[in-house]
């Protein structure tokens, strides 16, 4: 595999994965529901490009830095649009905030596909690729959003959410704000899907609305599922082994969406929990996996 | 119902989210490094013996039709320059890849051709953005890309007016495409109100309509109702009807066979007997055995005549070979080879730079017309559109149509 | 006026195909409490089978009609067997069924698209005449009247064996709680098969009329999405609430592209679910339940 090659599916692993990340936040650990991920993904695209090719106030050599605070809006931007979707959907039943947000999906599209100060359904092209998304910059921006999301399940607010994810009603019984923690968690997601967006603008250097549709959020959401619903690291390996998987299996394609579907429901059916069983890597974790085993060893003899 | 008992969820949680982390981190490196050994050994293979022409376009998904035709074509053509000797005496080997209608995967694709399977030129996709997505692996490279059938005019051209380097044609443009649908109808059909059905979700659709509008008003027509659908839509009655109340001589429909059919169809439900004028979307097998009578009468821009003599031995060595009728696509990826095999043989060497140039100095008579292409913005100068008109469930020629 | 009134023809009949899409879709839905994404395969697969009874085994009309109803409904139940009964058993979250049912509707979309039938549209023999019935100005399509009486008559019949029969005492029962229904006797997974069976009836029905209408394609599944839309409307849970639900967005996405843009019809259709779910979040016609802790 040459370099240039393993270069670019390695960045686009890791713009996957920052909109996994989020969705793993906000499908894993708070058990919400989106097919509409897309839609934040294109807002973030549109923005940060904007940003980058229209608001230029920073000197050349400050370029990453431009580029940064591009990513930023993007993500800015989508997470100030989730706010109002939230704000409108989720004191709603879990079906109806699903098909909100595949409705939300889509019309994002449309508008996108209208306004021809964007392109329009023509697409915008041009957008700056040198410089911009590089694998040095997509590994720096994961290894923050992954600390930054190990930050939040770890904390107080993590576990609020996974309780909404376990027992709604309980959850409420105790005090936890539902509504508070499930807009927090899809603000966050949100968030993560402009940058991803912003990423993805940068390193095709054309975006069209067709590039966003709702297919592309379900691919997501089953890379989470795969990874392990509540599991970081799950996400991070499961992006990794699904974004090089069709690689190597270019001869299969057709029958990728196919085993998608049937591997979805086995999981559901079988190990929920995913690749990662809902754990997380950890040296601790790994000891005492060795243990165990040498218990078991020493049991038997 | 409570999942107490569930072993499902069993966390342990553990201290310190500074060792969890650095962890996850660890994890990610190690799958990196993991990954990098495992492909290590792989390197580009000697260059010499044979010259690697890449193909990319869509083997799966909507156009899958057509990108299948596109790399049967290739292949079939690869095979007949290898029985003669192959080109400057060296054997060719085509590569092909799917993008599955996905830019990210074109740009993939063309990264794995170019730096790994060492392709000195591409040709395909179909579509205009894939094409648009892969210029700037193919500036960083220097390799160049000739697109077959996308019609967008940024494919080739920038924003500012520059040229791109690395990016050709051989179709003519969706401006082009536009004005020709608007000069024949306004000129030689004499239609004054024009109603316009286009796919708002479509790059193609929009490209084509607007530029239909401006030379249809601009010659002193009437755009007397514009409606859109959005792609996936089946029922148009109620853009059709307020397209009927408007009563137009003609309905410009810009889109795919598919949506043509129903579109088509449901129009002639409601009453409408206007006529129709499409373009090089249009012409499909399906398309015939789903509305043959609605479309009855219509004219169709297309990059060439299917009834053409000239092109029916290229025909009919793709059906005979591979039991599928020959669709567009694969005329022009016929051209597109026939470009770079001039060029190649031209520049006396497979180096991509070397054929890049010549690409702009040659000239070769394709089942498409005579191609050569413009330095100024790489599309292929004079390049006259063919119009068709759909009789009895047959393309029947009309003439040669270029701008006036 | 002719104008009009031909509009509100338009937006009946497309509003009749969302109805006949979204019953089924309801009706599971009122029992089960979750969203069966997967019924927009099952219309699909329905389509197809019409498709294929007409064309190869050369079958008439209304032999096709019921082969592709039981096909369809031993799909849904197929589906309801292998893929929800393993969740309902676990008592899983809701989170895991709606996963579930988006991988069953991937898995049908795609193995359609991967096998030797291809992604290719077919369209079906031409039974009925395309030349519309005319009223005055107004056209009125053939098939259109077929779909809305089929529509009409399955919807009554749905309601009287939910009303009157022993089996829909059985299924609402069951709707307000599976475990009290048990303790009563209720054979409550003879009652599921029964549901899956008759949604996947109407499902295929609804596949064939459309195929017959429009065209057979695999991505069928997608169109369900309005259905679905619709559903939500007119309230999840209620039968005469999806079929109103379906109408009036029928009427409203024709009359937007009629009367005011064509090009933003989908953005105002959305505003307007939204906004009836900001009011009424149960929907026009939903009913309000809440879980009891």
């Amino acid at each position: 595999m040459s370099w240039g090659y393993m270069s670019g599916i390695l960045i686009l692993s890791g713009i996957n994965l920052m909109t996994v990340l989020g969705l793993s936040l906000l499908t894993g650990f708070t058990g919400l529901f989106s097919f509409g991920h897309a839609g934040f993904m294109a807002i973030g695209a549109y923005t940060a490009a904007t940003v980058t090719m229209k608001l230029n106030i920073l000197p050349e050599s400050m370029f990453w830095l431009h580029f940064y605070i591009a990513l930023a809006a993007g993500g800015l931007v989508s997470m100030i649009v989730s706010l109002i979707i939230g704000r409108l959907t989720l004191n709603l039943k879990g079906d109806y905030f699903c098909i909100a947000t595949l409705g939300f999906g889509e019309a994002i599209r449309l508008v996108l596909d209208n306004v021809q100060y964007f392109g329009g359904a023509r697409g915008l092209p041009n957008i700056p690729t040198q410089g911009t998304t590089t694998l040095t910059n997509v590994i720096i921006i994961n290894v923050i959003a992954i600390t930054a999301l190990v930050l939040i399940i770890r904390s107080r607010h993590g576990r609020n959410m996974v309780a909404i994810r376990e027992e709604e009603l309980a959850a409420q019984t105790i005090g936890i704000d539902i509504f508070k923690y499930k807009l927090t968690s899809l603000a966050i997601s949100a968030f993560y899907a402009g940058v991803a967006g912003g990423l993805m603008a940068h390193y095709l250097g054309y975006i069209q609305p067709i590039m966003f549709k709702m297919v592309k959020s379900t691919e997501l959401t089953i890379i989470v599922i795969f990874g392990g619903l509540g599991s970081v690291s799950g996400s991070v390996v499961g992006t990794v082994l699904l974004t090089f998987l069709p690689e190597l299996l270019r001869s299969f394609s057709n029958w990728r969406l196919v085993l998608y579907g049937v591997a979805v429901i086995l999981i559901m059916i079988t190990r929920p929990q995913g690749l990662m069983g809902g754990k997380e890597f950890s040296i601790k974790g790994i000891i005492r996996f060795i243990e165990k085993r040498r218990h078991k060893e020493e049991v038997n003899s | 119902m409570t999942h107490i008992c569930d072993k499902t969820y069993n966390y342990e949680f553990q201290e310190g989210f500074m060792r969890k982390k650095f962890l996850t981190l660890i994890s990610v490196l190690l799958i990196f490094t993991m990954i990098i050994t495992a492909c290590a050994n792989g390197g580009t293979k000697a260059k010499d013996e044979t010259i690697k022409i890449g193909w990319i376009g869509s083997l799966t998904g909507d156009q899958a039709v057509w990108g299948t035709c596109e790399s049967n074509t290739v292949k079939m053509l690869i095979e007949e320059v290898n029985a003669n000797g192959g080109i400057l005496g060296k054997q060719v080997e085509g590569i092909y890849y799917d993008t599955k209608g996905d830019a990210a995967e074109a740009v993939n694709a063309t990264k794995r051709l170019i730096s790994q399977d060492g392709v000195v030129a591409i040709i395909g996709p179909n579509a205009s953005g894939q094409a648009i997505s892969i210029s700037s692996v193919l500036e960083q490279y220097k390799v160049p890309d000739i697109a077959t059938v996308a019609t967008n005019p940024k494919v080739t051209v920038n924003d500012d007016g520059s040229v791109k380097a690395y990016n050709f044609r051989v179709c003519f443009i969706d401006p082009y495409q536009g004005a020709v649908a608007a000069g024949y109808a306004y000129d030689r059909l004499g239609l004054r109100n024009a109603a316009v059905l286009y796919d708002v979700a479509s790059d193609y659709s929009q490209g084509f309509t607007e530029f239909f509008e401006k030379t249809f008003t601009e010659k002193g027509g009437k755009i007397v109702a514009k409606e859109g659908f959005k792609e996936g839509d089946v029922e148009f009655k109620p853009q059709l009807s307020k397209i009927k109340d408007a009563n137009p001589d003609m309905i410009l429909m810009p889109y795919y066979y598919k949506e043509v059919a129903l579109s088509a169809n449901q129009a002639r439900e409601l009453g409408i007997d206007a006529v129709l004028i499409g373009g090089d979307g249009w012409p499909s097998e399906q398309l015939m055995t789903m509305a043959a009578d609605a479309i009855e009468g219509s004219y169709v821009v297309n990059h060439l005549d299917f009834n053409d003599p000239e092109v029916k031995p290229l025909q009919e060595k793709y059906t005979a070979k591979y039991n599928l009728a020959m669709e567009l696509n694969g005329y022009m990826a016929h051209d597109a080879f026939l470009l770079l095999q001039a060029a190649i043989e031209d520049a006396k060497s497979a180096d991509p730079v070397k054929i890049t140039e010549s690409l702009t100095k040659v000239t070769v008579q394709g089942v498409t017309g005579t191609i050569r292409i413009s330095p100024d913005d790489h599309n292929p100068i004079g390049k006259e559109a063919a119009i068709v008109k759909i009789e009895s469930a047959d393309y029947v020629f009309q003439e040669k149509y270029g701008l006036q | 006026m002719s104008y009009f009134l031909q509009q509100v023809i338009n937006g009946l009949s497309l509003g009749s195909v969302y109805a006949l899409m979204s019953v089924g879709y309801s009706l599971v839905y009122s029992i089960m409490n979750f969203s069966n994404f997967a019924h927009g395969g099952v219309i699909m697969i329905g389509a197809y089978i019409g498709y294929f009874s007409l064309t190869l085994l050369n079958v008439p009309f209304f032999i096709a009609f019921i082969i592709s109803a039981v096909g369809a409904g031993f799909l849904a139940v197929t589906i309801e067997r292998i893929v929800y009964r393993p969740l309902r058993k676990r008592n899983a979250p809701f989170l895991y069924f709606i996963i579930s049912a988006m991988g069953a509707s991937i898995f049908l979309e795609n193995i359609v698209i991967a096998s030797p039938i291809g992604p290719t549209f077919r369209s079906y023999p031409a039974i009925f005449s395309t030349t519309p019935i005319m009223l005055g100005n107004i056209a009125l399509g053939r098939i259109d009247l077929l779909m809305f009486i089929i529509s009409a008559l399955s919807l009554v019949g749905l309601m009287y064996i939910i009303e009157k029969t022993k089996i829909g005492l059985s299924i609402r029962a069951t709707s307000y709680s599976i475990k009290g229904s048990t303790l009563m006797g209720v054979n409550v997974d003879m009652v599921i098969f029964i549901i899956f069976m008759l949604g996947g009836l109407l499902a295929g029905l609804a596949g064939m009329l459309f195929g017959m209408k429009y065209t057979v394609y695999p991505q069928i599944g997608n169109i369900t999405t309005k259905s679905f839309i619709a559903a939500v409307f007119g309230g999840l849970g209620s039968l005469p609430g999806a079929v109103i639900g379906s109408i009036l967005l029928g009427l409203i996405e024709t009359m937007t592209s009629g009367y005011f843009s064509s090009q933003y019809r989908d953005l105002i259709a959305f505003a307007l679910l939204i906004s009836v779910l900001v009011f009424k979040p149960t929907g026009l016609m939903g009913k309000t339940t809440e879980d009891k802790a």
